[in-house]
């Protein structure tokens, strides 16, 4: 019997909900998609022009954060860096002055083994000299960090590869359980989050590490369910009006309907990761900052790339046909 | 999907039990009671704190200097089986590609055998032409010998660090020729690094005589200046092998110069002294059955040693061969000193002076040093690649930072989820505790590393499954809307809702599957909490929480609000 009734709600919603789209964005999505383009070129101007900044686990270096018991000058740390020739160091001082993180590029030694002989040896003259100038104890070394060369680019190429085949292992499985043509939706609107958001990172020339990587990978993950999500009502939505609504309208009737879930969505996790942001420090925030980045332009792009994408191909296919 | 409401809360009911068995172990110490399970999730160090190295295997050089024995020994070994070849050379040291001039094209046979008969299937014939044949080692061969390299590293590295007395070490061969070694919250990394990176090869030999001291630094200068090799920029085993490549002429044969740094020398470079030493007329330091630190003539520590068996008689031999002579004991190619023989040691004892210095430091070195000898000598040099130190403090902050802001951004998302959904909202929030449960339950039983990146997948479960209790309420909603009953639309919201979950579920772990594949430490941890946090969750918002509406509101008749 409830199931009678349902079907009878359904019949009737569908007329009355004709008029009760909230928003049209298919018919926005070509300006939206200029600009998204747009922003997707400057992202790519900005990465070629400024690169990113590599943090030591994909350029390779050594990284030291070091704890005094007394605030230090800055300009003296400095000072002494130079005096045993790192003239190089990036120095950084945290809170009250009394942490430190000392970045070194990675020495050029003759071959892979000198190289690595080198980076040990500065770490050690570093370590004695703050230990008898500044009176660093053994407990105030908190982290020493060194990547060789070979395992700085190894790394790259292996998120390179590792983000690639994730992009590739989705086209095939949306391609599988949707359509193909709902597939270069789905790819297309996360390499433009992936993008965006490491223009971001390049233009705020904020740190590009490991840690980073795992969080864009999060994000990769955010903006595929949100993308997921649309294309399953668009599924679900396609056979009731097929024949009688174009596909414009049914692809703007799903994303309405499902208006309030992605924005509860995006708004709940935006609120969680806002409170990791600002409560917790160092990697959980930069994760957090990535994430934030990541959960807006992921939620835009599932609306205006994803979906749209859908209705694109569709037309080229017609257009493609016709010639 | 199950249809009786009893058989699936015993399933919920079975899985709570479950998890709670697997999680407790992470809270309380199972050591002193009595628990099905010992196993827990391991803190990573980024975590806990620790050291982190990757080290490589020189497995090229291993396999060169095996290629030249062969080339060295092939000759006289042919030689046994009455067959003489005009020369063997090595065209490619790496694969033991070895070209063997005959005498006549017609020993091939003969060689062929006599090389089944020393080498068997190590060493395979790769090309024959008139008079010269070519050998190889076989591909089987090559790889078996990396590996048992990169697994000797691992066994010397494991006994020298379980000398040393760190808790919980894990040290695991990583690709073809990596070793990863993790040592949790240890304090000094600096001492234990010096101890893995120690070759610890103890010789002793005797002191030729043929040339003055003088003549040897002589031309040991002369080889630098000519050269451009310098120690200050050279490992100290590179620059001797360097200059004796170049002295090699000069130098009568079976011969190497070794350098002795003198008493009051601080570093290896300040008059270093060269010695001559045969390399023949020697005895390994490898047939040791103990060294220990004790204590020296003056109260200075020394090293003291005991040959087996067969060591002792080599030894004896030695020195009753050479008695009146200066026998050089040589650890890692400096010698360390250098008495006069007095009288044959046939007891097979012996010991190793430091020279002078700070008391304490050559009470380190010599605890190193013992500890090395002990635990056997490294089969292959050792280079590192990485290294990660993290000071327990700092890790310590994290954890509390990270404690505070997850409980803050949790608690955040339940005060919503209540505030928005109403009775619903409290459903999702035991679903999302039940999913945290459940996922630390399955960590914690594969004892999974939870390292930071960890930390974020377990996060974007989290999110996930708001995700999908969100997708569903809406759905409920709208059903509400069309005005159908609460329990319809309930049933409504579920199954509409199933294939979106599902998918995006299914389609975030086959990418946590290419990571798994691809990605090593961080990134890994990554896939493997994420993957157990979304199959968890799949069960939690869809089984889970249908299950307790079922009960609640089918059953039971509650009236709950969705809004």
């Amino acid at each position: 019997m409830a199931k009678e009734a349902v079907m009878n709600s359904k019949v009737e919603t569908a007329a009355s909900r004709e008029e009760g789209l909230r928003f049209d964005f298919v018919k926005a999505a070509p300006l939206v998609g200029v600009v998204s383009l747009l922003l997707v070129i400057a992202s790519l101007l900005v990465l070629a022009v400024k690169g990113l900044n590599y943090g030591i686990d994909f350029a390779g270096g050594t990284e030291i954060q070091l704890r005094f018991a007394q605030e230090v000058d800055p300009q003296q740390v400095r000072d002494a860096l130079e005096e045993i020739g790192l003239k190089n160091a990036t120095v950084q001082a945290f809170g009250n002055q009394s942490e430190y993180l000392i970045r070194l590029d990675t020495p050029a030694g003759e071959t892979e083994k000198e190289t690595n002989e080198l980076i040990t040896a500065n770490v050690n003259k570093i370590k004695d000299t703050f230990k008898s100038k500044f009176g660093l104890t053994d407990d105030g070394v908190l982290r020493v960090d060194t990547v060789g060369p070979a395992v700085g680019s190894e790394l790259r190429t292996q998120g390179f590869l590792a983000t690639f085949y994730s992009l590739l292992i989705m086209l095939i499985y949306v391609g599988m359980r949707f359509d193909y043509k709902y597939a270069p939706g789905a790819v297309l609107s996360l390499v433009h989050d992936v993008i965006l958001t490491l223009g971001v990172f390049s233009l705020l020339g904020r740190e590009f590490n490991i840690q980073i990587m795992a969080a864009i990978l999060t994000l990769i993950g955010y903006s595929l369910n949100d993308t997921i999500v649309t294309f399953d009502r668009i599924r679900e939505t396609l056979p009731q009006y097929k024949g009688s609504k174009p596909l414009a309208w049914i692809i703007n009737k799903a994303i309405n309907d499902m208006l309030s879930r992605t924005i509860l969505t995006g708004f709940t996790t935006l609120v969680a990761v806002l409170a990791l942001y600002f409560l917790a420090g160092g990697v959980i925030a930069d994760i957090a900052f990535t994430l934030i980045v990541g959960v807006i332009v992921g939620t835009w792009s599932s609306i205006y790339v994803a979906a749209p994408m859908v209705l694109l191909f569709e037309k080229y296919k017609q257009w493609k046909g016709a010639h | 999907m199950i249809e009786s409401l009893r058989a699936r809360w015993a399933i919920i009911i079975a899985v709570f039990a479950l998890a709670v068995i697997w999680t407790v172990p992470n809270f309380v110490d199972v050591e002193k009671i009595w628990w099905p399970t010992k196993a827990r999730m391991i803190l990573g160090l980024d975590i806990q704190g620790g050291s982190h190295l990757v080290l490589r295997v020189d497995v090229d050089s291993a396999v060169k200097q095996e290629s030249a024995r062969m080339a060295a020994q092939l000759p006289s070994e042919l030689k046994e089986e009455r067959i003489d070849v005009k020369e063997v050379t090595v065209v490619d040291p790496l694969r033991g590609h070895l070209k063997i001039e005959m005498q006549k094209p017609d020993d091939r046979a003969a060689i062929e055998k006599a090389l089944d008969k020393y080498y068997g299937y190590t060493v395979q014939v790769s090309n024959v032409s008139g008079s010269t044949m070519e050998v190889e080692y076989s591909e089987l061969y090559l790889r078996e010998f990396k590996t048992r390299l990169v697994e000797q590293a691992i066994a010397v590295i494991r006994n020298r660090i379980d000398e040393f007395g760190v808790a919980e070490p894990s040290i695991t061969a990583q690709g073809s020729d990596r070793i990863l070694v993790q040592l949790p919250g240890i304090k000094d990394a600096e001492a234990a690094k010096d101890l893995i990176n120690r070759t610890a090869r103890l010789d002793f030999m005797i002191v030729l005589q043929n040339m003055s001291q003088q003549q040897l630094i002589d031309m040991v200068e002369e080889a630098e200046k000519t050269h451009g090799i310098k120690l200050g920029e050279l490992k100290y085993s590179q620059y001797v092998d360097k200059i004796n490549e170049v002295l090699k002429d000069k130098l009568p044969a079976n011969s190497v110069v070794y350098f002795e740094k003198p008493e009051n020398a601080a570093s290896m470079e300040v008059a270093r002294l060269p010695y001559l030493l045969s390399t023949v007329e020697a005895v390994s330091g490898d047939k040791l059955t103990s060294a220990q630190v004790s204590t020296g003539e003056r109260g200075e520590p020394v090293v003291t040693f005991a040959f087996d068996a067969v060591g002792a008689r080599l030894f004896a031999e030695l020195t009753r061969k050479h008695t009146g002579q200066y026998m050089a004991i040589v650890l890692d190619k400096v010698v360390k000193s250098a008495p006069v023989i007095q009288t044959p040691i046939t007891g097979g004892r012996g010991q190793i002076t430091l020279g002078r210095g700070d008391m304490q430091q050559m009470m380190n070195e010599a605890k190193v040093i013992a500890t090395a000898l002990r635990a056997g000598s490294l089969p292959a040099a050792l280079e590192q690649l990485e290294e990660r130190t993290v000071g327990p403090s700092l890790g310590a902050d994290a954890i509390r930072q990270g404690e505070i802001a997850s409980i803050v951004s949790a608690i955040l998302v339940f005060v919503f989820m209540v505030f928005y959904y109403k009775g619903f909202g409290i459903v999702a929030n035991l679903a999302l505790a039940f999913t945290i449960l459940i996922t630390v339950a399955v960590l914690s039983s594969l004892g999974a590393t939870l390292t930071l990146p960890g930390i974020a997948g377990l996060a974007l479960t989290l999110g996930m499954a708001v995700d999908a209790n969100i997708i569903i309420y809406e759905r409920v909603k709208e059903e509400l809307a069309k005005g159908a009953s609460m329990m319809a639309a309930i049933h409504e919201g579920y199954d509409r809702a199933f294939s979106a979950i599902l998918d995006s579920n299914l389609t975030s772990i086959a990418v946590c599957i290419v990571l798994m594949y691809f990605g090593t430490g961080p990134v890994k941890g990554f896939a493997v909490t994420l993957t157990a946090g979304l199959l968890t969750s799949l069960f939690t918002s869809v089984f889970f929480t249908r299950a307790i509406f079922d009960l609640v509101v089918g059953k039971w008749k509650w009236n709950l609000a969705v809004k």
